[in-house]
Order: structure tokens, then sequence, then C-alpha cells
């Protein structure tokens, strides 16, 4: 029997192949969608699972305000790793990394240098407490000492013959001397360590404030079995008490912390899950680019949305064409057929198409894949070898068959012999109104589709040109001049000098993504911790405010004329705020920048500088202080409009005349920019891809509909126009029923997508408002895509020559 | 006796009116007979052939078929009881059109829980019968509306029921084709004892029966 409904099966797909191909294709690219997305969410998922007793490992946050706003941190300070292994039994490993950005290698019998963009200093537990696989060296010897360093394969490769890399000397940053100890397996892409490639002995690292007041160390703790984490909470918090209390008791005499809570000042540790950060930490300092666990959910919708608009698709075209089977399970039904043997037949037939599209599906994906991965900068690999993966996909394929087939199964089981078989059985078929109602469902998931792609892009748009307070556009930032050494002046003189360059700058201090320091500062005045006022303190030269276009708000820029400026300050309208001042009133105020080992060192306010955006905007722009001071690791260069090319050719020149072989490595301002939001741009393209497929889906199915209405009223169709009907009043006609639904479904769309995209846009501080031109624009797309969509059937009906259709009856 | 209705009406409510579509049919129909039902349009001649194969419903009076009583039995119990023991022969043949000759004969079988090897040698026993084995693989636009009524002739009687029930069956055939399919009743029916009910509009295909039946407006007039 079995074999008989397959051959049925295949037999009646190969007589509609409208309808097949409508289905088929509508049920593949919902399948590849869907998969595509839960392939991305599994990788997302998966983040740092794939090291050694993962769900064991804890990093150590800590949430502190000093002074100005509150700060989420990721690093703690450096004693605290050897604290609690001491002070917590059921500590059983430390870890701790300070990631040191980008950095050279070369070999050190060459003098050609490689950039390695992220390096770390590493404690020794490295290898061990992760369970990073050594290709090359002994493990157990691997960070143990001083002046050891550890490579990835991929890092190793550019030097050394892999097989040799061991016991050689490189060169760090063209100053310190290390022995390569060991040749790592490049690190998972889906892990925290993903961008890392060089890892330095911690013994080598020379810190001078390894203090419990400076945070700067990523500190892992693996637990011991079946420790609970909410079990070190309380130790962990004791920490404060028992070893930052008496630091900060060398600065403040005699606090103690009721005194420092009392001021509304605090310090709390907490602990996440190693295999949770990457979804849930959003923290400053974290050592990856992580995702915000709110797009896992979004994604998990509409790849919902994506495979129950296919299926709905699957159930209206096969219901609406049951008409032409119509005669064939009444025939089916007096030779002798029984209800459940027709279901069964058509559940055949219904897992027969969904297991091709399954087929075409995967081969869509895996054809699509290697751009997906490009996109989404991920490194998806499609399981082929994994049996639970196509366990669960056949399971998943089988049950999408049956909630798709079941319907229209048991819907044309339905069919009573005598009816069918008597007329022509075209006024028989209904279920019309839950096609209906399938339709409107479709497009509302639709529009709120188009208005959330509206939104995430205009907001996207929105960051890009607003007024940053700054000038991005034409800045090029030349890296690691510090390399230069004491040429450096000369040579921030000569680019000055060059025609295209209109002004440049040298600071390691950057509204895009760069160095960051914060400290607490006091009004002179109010020199205690309760008053303190916790405020980025940025180094910057002469040229600084002109280079980046910044804009003054009272007082003035600095002035190298004016020998006192290498004390002066200018704040930002944030540290206005804080300190509860007006402009005028600030100026010519002293701040004292607190805690360091060189004391307090005093500074006057000479100017207040516009709030510019120096933090992604889904933040409030922080406190800040502008001071003179040497912190050369970049230079920006504002060049003049023209020639880029040439621009940066003469520079080049320049940087190879002042420092042969040292690799010129530059970037523009707007692409450094660009990528704090590329985690929204990635979003908001893959917003953009899911929605077009789902809005491809459902016009598909309006497409079958479109075509089936018009042929059922076909005869309609031929005797109006024998009456005299127009062939624009017969397509306003034909379309009109369905453009209704489409209109219903914009109504029901416009608010749930208005409060879905109001609540996406709250995590942005700086944001658009929704107006009325998105839902205008969403309505106005959903509905000529629909007319499009439907006017071609009802023109191909009505321009037909009614002799022909109403001789067919 | 095969069948008896008695005292069978069937009507539907328009309007507020009661429109009869059968009123008070009393048959009793034998084994072996080759009965004719004839009468004009929408005298009610279909209804009463849906009505004795059991695929329509009446609204009062009692039915008989074999030893059960119809009018008293469940849905499922009635469709079982026409799978059994009833074929049908209908005006347009419908046959189906994505089968080719072999397997619309096969398909009642399949229903019917016969094995593979069953199956086989019974429709080659109707093919060779028919004379149809090389048209076993054609598919039924394949075939002339003679040789389609023929298959589907074929395929009622291929599970050997008592009762043929056909309606109009020559109605979409030139009369050449009529006679064949006439001639092959009457020969079914007087060499295999098969029962016959046919409705017809044609006198002269009546003539082929034992017994005239005429119906108006749902009333029996003539038997």
């Amino acid at each position: 029997m079995f074999k008989n409904h397959l051959k049925i099966a295949w037999r009646s797909l190969r007589k509609q192949p409208f309808l097949s191909v409508l289905n088929t294709l509508g049920l593949a690219i919902g399948i590849a969608g869907t998969l595509l997305i839960c392939l991305y969410i599994y990788d997302e998922l998966t983040y740092d699972r794939m090291f050694a007793d993962a769900e064991r490992i804890h990093r150590i946050n800590v949430d502190m305000k000093f002074g100005g706003p509150d700060k989420q941190v990721s690093q703690v300070s450096g004693p605290m790793a050897a604290a609690v292994l001491q002070d917590i039994p059921q500590v059983e490993q430390t870890l701790r990394f300070r990631p040191w950005g980008t950095a050279s290698l070369s070999r050190a019998d060459s003098k050609e240098l490689v950039l390695e963009n992220n390096t770390a200093f590493a404690d020794s537990t490295l290898i061990d407490m992760l369970g990073l696989k050594v290709l090359y060296g002994n493990p157990k010897d691997a960070l143990s000492g001083p002046n050891k360093l550890l490579l990835t394969k991929s890092a190793a490769e550019k030097h050394f013959n892999l097989s040799d890399a061991v016991g050689q000397e490189v060169v760090f940053n063209e100053s310190q001397t290390y022995t390569v100890s060991g040749v790592i397996e490049d690190l998972p892409k889906n892990s925290f360590l993903s961008t890392y490639s060089v890892f330095m002995s911690m013994l080598s690292h020379q810190d001078q404030n390894v203090n419990w007041g400076n945070h700067n160390y990523n500190t892992f703790i693996k637990l011991k079995p079946n420790t609970d984490p909410e079990d070190i909470a309380a130790p962990l918090q004791g920490m404060v008490e028992k070893y930052l209390i008496p630091y900060a008791q060398e600065f403040f005499p005699g606090i103690t912390l009721e005194q420092f809570e009392a001021s509304g000042n605090y310090v709390r540790y907490s602990t996440i899950p190693l295999v949770d950060i990457h979804l849930h930490s959003n923290r400053e300092a974290d050592m990856s680019q992580n995702s915000d666990y709110k797009d896992i959910y979004i994604l998990s919708f509409i790849a919902l949305f994506l495979i129950l608009l296919a299926s709905i698709n699957f159930m209206n075209l096969s219901t609406a064409y049951s008409l032409k089977r119509s005669k064939e399970v009444g025939i089916r039904k007096t030779l002798g057929s029984n209800k459940m043997t027709l279901v069964r037949q058509f559940l055949t037939e219904s897992g027969l198409m969904t297991f091709g599209s399954m087929v075409i599906g995967i081969a869509l994906v895996i054809v699509v894949l290697p751009y997906f991965n490009d996109l989404a900068n991920k490194s998806i690999a499609f399981p082929y070898l994994n049996p639970v993966f196509w366990g669960i996909l056949l399971l998943s394929v089988l049950i999408l068959g049956l909630f798709s087939g079941s319907y229209p199964a048991f819907f044309m089981s339905r069919f009573v012999p005598i009816r069918v078989l008597k007329g022509t059985g075209e006024n028989t078929v209904g279920g019309s109104k839950l096609r209906s109602t399938l339709v409107v469902f479709q497009f509302v998931v639709s529009v709120f589709l188009i208005i959330g792609t509206l939104v995430v892009s205009q907001q996207l748009q929105f960051i890009q040109n607003k007024d940053l307070g700054y000038e991005k556009d034409q800045v090029l930032l030349v890296n690691n001049v510090n390399r230069l050494g004491s040429e450096l002046p000369a040579f921030k003189e000569r680019v000055k000098s060059l025609a295209q360059v209109g002004n440049a700058s040298l600071s390691g201090f950057l509204p895009t993504p760069s160095y960051r320091t914060d400290s607490s500062y006091f009004l002179e005045g109010k020199m205690n911790q309760e008053s303190a006022i916790n405020m980025q303190g940025w180094q910057v030269d002469f040229d600084y405010i002109n280079t980046l276009g910044l804009k003054m708000q009272a007082g003035r820029t600095f002035d190298p004329s004016i020998t006192t400026d290498s004390s002066a300050v200018i704040i930002n309208e944030s540290a206005l705020a804080v300190m509860q001042m007006e402009p005028e009133e600030a100026l010519g105020k002293r701040i004292f920048n607190g805690i360091g080992e060189e004391g307090f060192s005093h500074f006057t306010i000479v100017g207040v500088v516009k709030n510019f955006h120096f933090e992604s905007m889904r933040n409030q722009i922080r406190p800040l202080a502008l001071h003179i001071g040497n912190s050369s690791g970049l230079m920006a260069i504002k060049l003049k409009s023209g020639n880029f090319e040439g621009a940066i050719a003469q520079i080049q020149t320049l940087w190879d005349a002042t420092a042969p072989g040292i690799a010129f490595d530059y970037e523009f301002m707007d692409d450094s920019f660009d990528r704090v939001y590329q985690n929204e741009r990635r979003l908001g393209t893959i917003f953009i891809i899911f929605t077009s497929l789902s809005i491809f889906i459902a016009c598909l199915g309006l497409f079958g509909l479109a075509a089936f209405n018009a042929q059922k009223r076909i005869k309609e169709i031929g005797v109006r126009k024998v009456l005299g009907a127009s062939v624009s009043q017969i397509t306003y006609r034909l379309s009109f029923d369905f453009l209704k639904l489409v209109f219903i479904a914009i109504l029901a769309a416009v608010p749930i997508g208005w409060i879905a995209m109001d609540r996406w846009l709250q995590d942005f501080t700086y944001r658009i408002d929704i107006g009325w031109t998105v839902f205008v624009l969403a309505a106005l797309l959903a509905s000529g895509i629909a007319i499009l969509t439907v006017s071609y059937q009802s023109i191909k009906a009505a321009v037909m020559n009614p002799v022909k259709s109403l001789r067919t009856e | 006796m095969l069948l008896q209705l008695k005292n069978i009406f069937k009507w539907v409510n328009s309007g507020g009116q009661r429109i009869f579509l059968l009123k008070d049919i009393n048959l009793t129909v034998e084994e072996g007979e080759f009965i004719s039902v004839m009468g004009p349009s929408g005298s009610g001649k279909s209804t009463l052939l849906n009505v004795i194969g059991m695929l329509d419903n009446f609204d009062e009076g009692e039915y008989h078929f074999l030893d059960e009583s119809v009018h008293t039995l469940k849905e499922k119990h009635r469709a079982n009881l026409y799978k059994e023991y009833i074929g049908f022969v209908f005006q347009s043949y419908h046959l189906l059109d994505d089968l080719t000759v072999y397997e619309n004969l096969e398909m009642p079988l399949l229903y019917k829980k016969y094995r593979s090897s069953e199956r086989k040698a019974m429709v080659a026993d109707m093919l060779d019968r028919f004379n149809m084995v090389g048209k076993k693989d054609l598919f039924p636009a394949q075939l002339s509306g003679g040789q389609q009524q023929l298959v589907g002739v074929a395929r009622a009687l291929i599970a050997g029921p008592k009762l043929i029930l056909a309606d109009e069956p020559t109605g979409n055939l030139n009369s050449q084709q009529s006679e064949e399919i006439m001639q092959l009743f009457k020969t079914l029916n007087q060499e295999d004892g098969v029962t016959i009910i046919q409705v017809t509009h044609s006198e002269m295909n009546a003539a082929y029966g034992s017994r005239i039946i005429n119906l108006l407006d749902g009333r029996k007039i003539g038997d």
C-alpha cells in the first residue's frame, strides 16, 4: 500500500508542476533559512564549551561606583587571583589575562616585523586550565618562567617551521626578547580567545600598578567539582573589606567600609560562568566581542516565523488546489477506500514533498553557508558527520511534514463522494475562510518584519549620521607611532607640513576604540572619597581638539604658548554635570587626580568641550577630562579633501624615511568607528535577508492562491467579459479580495511592530523615535508587493478570451 | 431477495418548503435482475441509485440489503457493506487519470487488502476477459471513451460485487460504443448472474434489461 501511495504521490506531484514547485520552493527556502539560523544560534550557544571543564570555570567581574557613573567591568585587580586561591577553598585554579592589544613580533635574527592583532600576558595555568592542545613543546613548561611565550599555530607559521619553533627567540614590540616555549592549535572561532594569537608569560609583565585599586586583569577561576558558584559569592565580596579597604586607607586614612558605602560608592564582585560570557557579558574590557542574548531571541523568532510561513503556505496551497483532487477522493471512496487510507495517502504526498524540500534546503544551506559565514563573521561548518544533527533534522522535517500535511489531508479526506462526483466539484471546496486567515497571518508576520527592518536600519543610519561631536571623516589613524621613539615629534611636524594634511595629533586616546583609563578626580576643597569624581582621563596633545574638530562649550583650547597649560584640563559637559556647575563657574577651578603612586597631581580647568560620543550609543556619554601628556600610541591625521591615496603615499614615504623597517600600519577613522556598531549592522543585514525571505515565501503563497482563485472564477470572468466588463475592472475585482487581507494584516501588524521595536530601541541611550513614516512605508511595501504578486494572475485571467473559458464548461 | 426499499422518502428544505426528491419508493430487487431506471431530468433517478448504493442518505423508510437493515446501520458499517457488495459505473467513467489501466483495476483490490500475487492474478484475469491486455500500461487519456468505460466496468467488477450500479453508463458514448457496453452488461447479467441497476434516458438501452422502473418527480409511476 505504501509503495502505491508513493507512486501516486510522485505522479500527482508531477501532474501539477506549478503547485509542486511553489510548494517545494517555499518549504525549501523556509527550511534553508531556518536551518541557517539554527546553525548560527547553535554556534552562539556553544561558545567556549570546548574548553576543559568549561562549566566549572567562571570569571570574576566587578561592578563599581567611585564618583561619577557606575561601571561594569570584566577585569579585577591583579592580586585578586592569588587571594581567592588562598582564601576560598572551593577555588581549584586561577588564570589571569592582561590583554596587550596589537603587538609586533620578529625573529631575533630578522628585522621583519609581523603585527599580531591580539596579544595577552597570561598565567602559566593557561594550558592546563583550559585544556589547550599543545602541538609542540612541553605543556607543563609553556609559560612557567619569565620571557616565555606561546604562539598559536598560524602565528608561529609566519616565522618558523612549526617543528623548529620551540626554543627560538622572538622580539616582542621591538624591545623584549622571548623564547617560544610552545605552539598551540589555533583557538576555536567560537571562543573568547578566538582573536588571540600570542600569549606572554605573566612573569614578564612589568606592571607598576599591581594593587587592589587598579582593575586590569581578566581573572578566571576553576571551581572544585560540584561547587555552587553561589557558595563563593559571600567570601568573594569579603575581599573588599579584607584587601580593598586596607589599600584605600593608604590614601584616605582611617576609612571604613561603612563610610565608603555610606557615600554612595561601592565595589561589588560577582562571577559569571565562562560559557555565559559570550551572550550575557556586556562589560568594559571584555576580551572578545560578545553578542547579546536578546539577538538570539530575535533570531529564534525569525526562524520560527520563517518555518511557520512556509508551512502555512503549504497548507494553503494544498487545500486550495484540492478541488482538482476532489474527484479522485470521491472515486477512491466509492471504490472502497476509507478515510484513514486517504489521510495516509495525502500525508505520504506531503511527506514526499517535505523531504524533497529538505534536500533542496540542505543544498541551499551548503551553497550559501560560506557567504553567510562571511556576513555573520562566523566559521560555521555544515555538520555533515554529526548523527545528532541529522537525527534532529530528520525528526523536525518529519514533524514539519506531518504538521503541514495533516490539515490538507484531513480536509480532503472529508469530501463526500456523491457531491464531488456529480458536478464539476468546483463549489464543493470550502475552507476559504481558514485560508484567508492564514494569508492574513503570513502578512502580519511579513509586515512586522518589514517594520523591524526599517527601524533597525533607521537607527543604524541615525548612528551613522548623528552629530558625534567630532569629525571622523577624512581622518587617518596611524598605528604604533611610538616605535618612532625620539623621532616622533619631528615626524609629526613633517606630516603636518604636507599640503594635503590639515592637522595631526598624537594621542592613544581617540573617540573610536582605543586606549581608555579612568581614575578618580577631586575638586579642590573636596578632597574626600565621598566627593570623588570618576572620569576618563585622556592624555592628548595641543593639536588634538582641532584635528578631531571638537567644539568648545566654554573657555579655551590648549595653547602651546601658555606654559602653564601643561597642567591645564578640559572637561566635557558630562563631567560638568557631575560637578553640578555652570560652565563659567568651572573655569579656573582646580581638580586633583586621585589615587596614584605619584600622589596628587592637580589641573586647572581651562575649557569645557561639548560632549562627543566616544562610546557606543547604547551608553550615555561619560565624564571626561583631557590634559596634555604623552600617550602616543596613535597618530590622527586630518586630511584635506582630494587625493587621499596620494596623501597616504606621501605620509608613508615620510614614515619609511624616518623608521626604515617598521611597518606602516594605518586605517581610516570611520572604519574604526564602524567596528563599534558591527554587531548592530550584522543584525541589521541578517534581519533584511530573512525578512526578504519571509516576504518571498508569503508571496509564493499569495501567487499560488491568486492563480487558484482566478482559475476557480474563470467562468464568472468569462460571463462578465461577455457582458462587457473591461480588463481593468476584472483585474481589480480579482485582486481586491487579496488586498483586503493584506490591509487587515497591516492593521494588525502595526501595533505589534511598534511595541516590539520600541522595546528594542530602549537599549540605545541615543535613539530615533519611530515615526509614522515607518508604518506607511511598511504598509506601502507590503501592499505593493502583494499587488504585484496578485495582479499578474488576475490580469492573466482577465485578458483571456471568454469563449475559451465558457466553452470548457 | 437482494435488496428491498420500503416507503423511502428523501427531501430537502428550501425556503420553508419541503421538496421531495424521493417520495414513498417501494422496490424489491431479486438477485440476477437487470433493472433500468428511467424518467425525465430531475425525476430522482440518480438519487435513487445513490440511495441504493448507500452513497446518499434518505430521510424516512426502511432499506434492507441482504440480511442487513441499512437504515439502522452506522455510516462506517454501511460503507463496509457497499464496498463489499456493490460496484459503481459512472457516466464520465471517473477513472483516476494518474493511474494506468492496470493500476486503475488494481485499486479496489488494494483497498480490500488482497495480497500482491492475488491482485496480479485478478487484474490479469480481468484484462484478459475484456481484451485489454495490450492497453494495460496506457493512461485513461490515451483511451477512447468506450475503452475508458470498459475499464470503468472492469474496475467495478473486479472485486466480484453482487450488484452493479451504473448511472447513465453510456451517456458520454456514441451509439456503437453504447451498444458494446450494453451488450457487456447483458452478458454479465445472464452469464455471470450479476445484478445490475442502471439509470438511462434511452429506451434502447432500457430494453437490454429485464425490468424498467419509471420515475417522475421522485415517485415511482411504473414498474
